[in-house]
């Protein structure tokens, strides 16, 4: 009888309990960590509804969602591994689009600053330590690596490359001074506090870099979740999204 | 891609570096806490079990905000001249760190076990203290240090979580068998993660497979 009411009380009182409407979980690149919390936290002060964030790099995502991770909405950093789950026949049908862009940067640690006159400054011998995400499947460092090889530099820092395990891991590294250098996402050298932007690739001499968003098709909440979309393709998501760095893709759904 | 094998053997190699880096120390350390007492000996003793119940990811962030070039220890050592994080010196230092514990608390029991009036008998005939353990505590609790310095050993051998903060995962320079396999999963690479969790498993095999022929010929 005892035991009985406790538990009762005790479940009755769960502090855990979650409102209705029940949390959507997103999926999303590192890189959109805080631009997404910002957004997701006007959405929820509307009312709207709760998000519940699992940021990790791009490539890291798709493989939690191919091998059946319950996700709604998924955001890659780049069209690779968001090919990875349509492949997979996960994506819900139509609900793919490219929502945003961005550029890549160079940073170095602030407290030995420096600025570029072009990019073929990074092969000079005092950056030893390079810091990229690791460029066999992690967005930023395909991109990265892309770009060095259009520069004709991959060949002369190769040796001197740190593969992290995503672009914040690449950042970090920068940033307690462990590595000289790291190639970043320019929206992730906004946020840094102990790394300074040492280069900007020009849009015309990068790769160009797309976020797409879809749906992840085993949604239990799909009508939520396409809302939480539509709000992030709206006007109030989209000054989040640019004060905090990137491009907005305003496009059609493909 | 690097092979393997190449791999195996520098993890391995990194694994009985902390081994030696750890054994004068863990050693000393243990019969410290078993024959002496001193000031700061319960913070002493809870200090050094530390990495066994911390997170090692947690290590390994105090290890790299200590030995990185921003970090207290890390910027004299770059003054020297010395290199310490993302580097194998990085390596071998977090598994010796780890493998710490489990040598000090091994061999602490082994020089508890031995009969201390051995020990007072010699400091009466006038030996003094070093000749004691060297001639009499440490033989005397040979077997314990060696089991503490193999569990040390296995235990460096699977370090992941502070490696790959205070190393990272630089392929041909700090990847050990733990980083690389987490590394190639991470990016999809299966095939070349299941070939060092194969290598991991004969690794293992013939250690442990060692470790108790080993004993057994002990107990003979």
């Amino acid at each position: 009888m005892r035991p009985a009411l406790i538990l009762l009380l005790v479940l009755g009182s769960d502090p855990f309990q979650l409102p209705a409407p029940a949390p959507i979980t997103v999926s999303a690149a590192v890189s959109l960590t805080d631009a997404l919390t910002a957004a997701a936290g006007e959405y929820a002060g509307g009312g709207r509804g709760a998000i519940r964030f699992n940021f990790a790099a791009s490539n890291v995502l798709a493989r939690q969602i191919v091998n059946g991770a319950p996700v709604d909405l998924f955001i890659s950093a780049d069209e690779a591994q968001m090919d990875v789950v349509g492949q997979a026949g996960l994506i819900q049908e139509g609900s793919r689009v490219d929502l945003l862009s961005n550029q890549l940067a160079v940073v170095v640690p602030n407290d030995r600053p420096r600025t570029f006159g072009s990019i073929k400054d990074l092969a000079d011998p005092a950056f030893r330590r390079i810091a990229i995400g690791d460029p066999a499947a992690v967005p930023a460092g395909v991109y990265a690596k892309q770009y060095l090889e259009k520069e004709g530099l991959w060949q002369a820092v190769a040796s001197r490359i740190v593969p992290a395990g995503s672009v914040r891991a690449a950042l970090t590294a920068a940033e307690s001074g462990a590595v000289d250098a790291a190639i970043v996402y320019r929206t992730d050298a906004r946020v840094a506090l102990k790394a300074t932007v040492a280069w900007v690739v020009p849009t015309d001499r990068g790769p160009r870099i797309v976020y797409p968003a879809a749906i992840v098709k085993a949604s239990a909440h799909l009508t939520e979740t396409q809302r939480f979309l539509d709000f992030l393709r709206g006007a109030s998501a989209a000054r989040v999204f640019e004060r905090a760095g990137f491009t907005v893709i305003p496009t059609a759904p493909r | 891609m690097m092979g393997a094998w190449q791999i195996a053997w520098f993890t391995v190699a990194c694994a009985a570096g902390a081994t030696i880096l750890m054994l004068p120390a863990g050693v000393l350390i243990a019969w410290l806490l078993a024959r002496r007492n001193f000031p700061g000996r319960s913070i002493v003793e809870t200090l050094v079990s530390l990495p066994l119940v911390m997170p090692p990811v947690a290590t390994g962030l105090l290890l790299l905000v200590l030995l990185s070039r921003r970090g207290a220890l890390g910027g004299m050592l770059e003054r020297l001249g010395i290199e310490i994080v993302f580097t194998w010196k990085a390596v071998v230092i977090a598994m010796a760190i780890m493998g710490l514990p489990l040598l000090v608390r091994t061999a602490r029991a082994g020089f508890e076990q031995v009969n201390s009036r051995y020990e007072r008998v010699a400091a009466t005939l006038g030996a003094p203290p070093s000749r004691i353990f060297f001639t009499i505590s440490l033989p005397l609790a040979w077997p314990s240090v060696l089991a503490g310095a193999v569990l040390g050993f296995a235990r460096a051998l699977g370090e992941f979580g502070a490696t790959i903060i205070v190393a990272g995962s630089i392929p041909g320079e700090t990847r050990t068998l733990a980083v690389a396999i987490y590394s190639y999963t991470e990016t999809g690479q299966d095939a070349q993660a299941i070939r060092l969790v194969l290598v991991s498993v004969v690794i293992a095999f013939v250690a442990l497979w060692s470790a108790n022929r080993l004993v057994e010929r002990r107990a003979a």
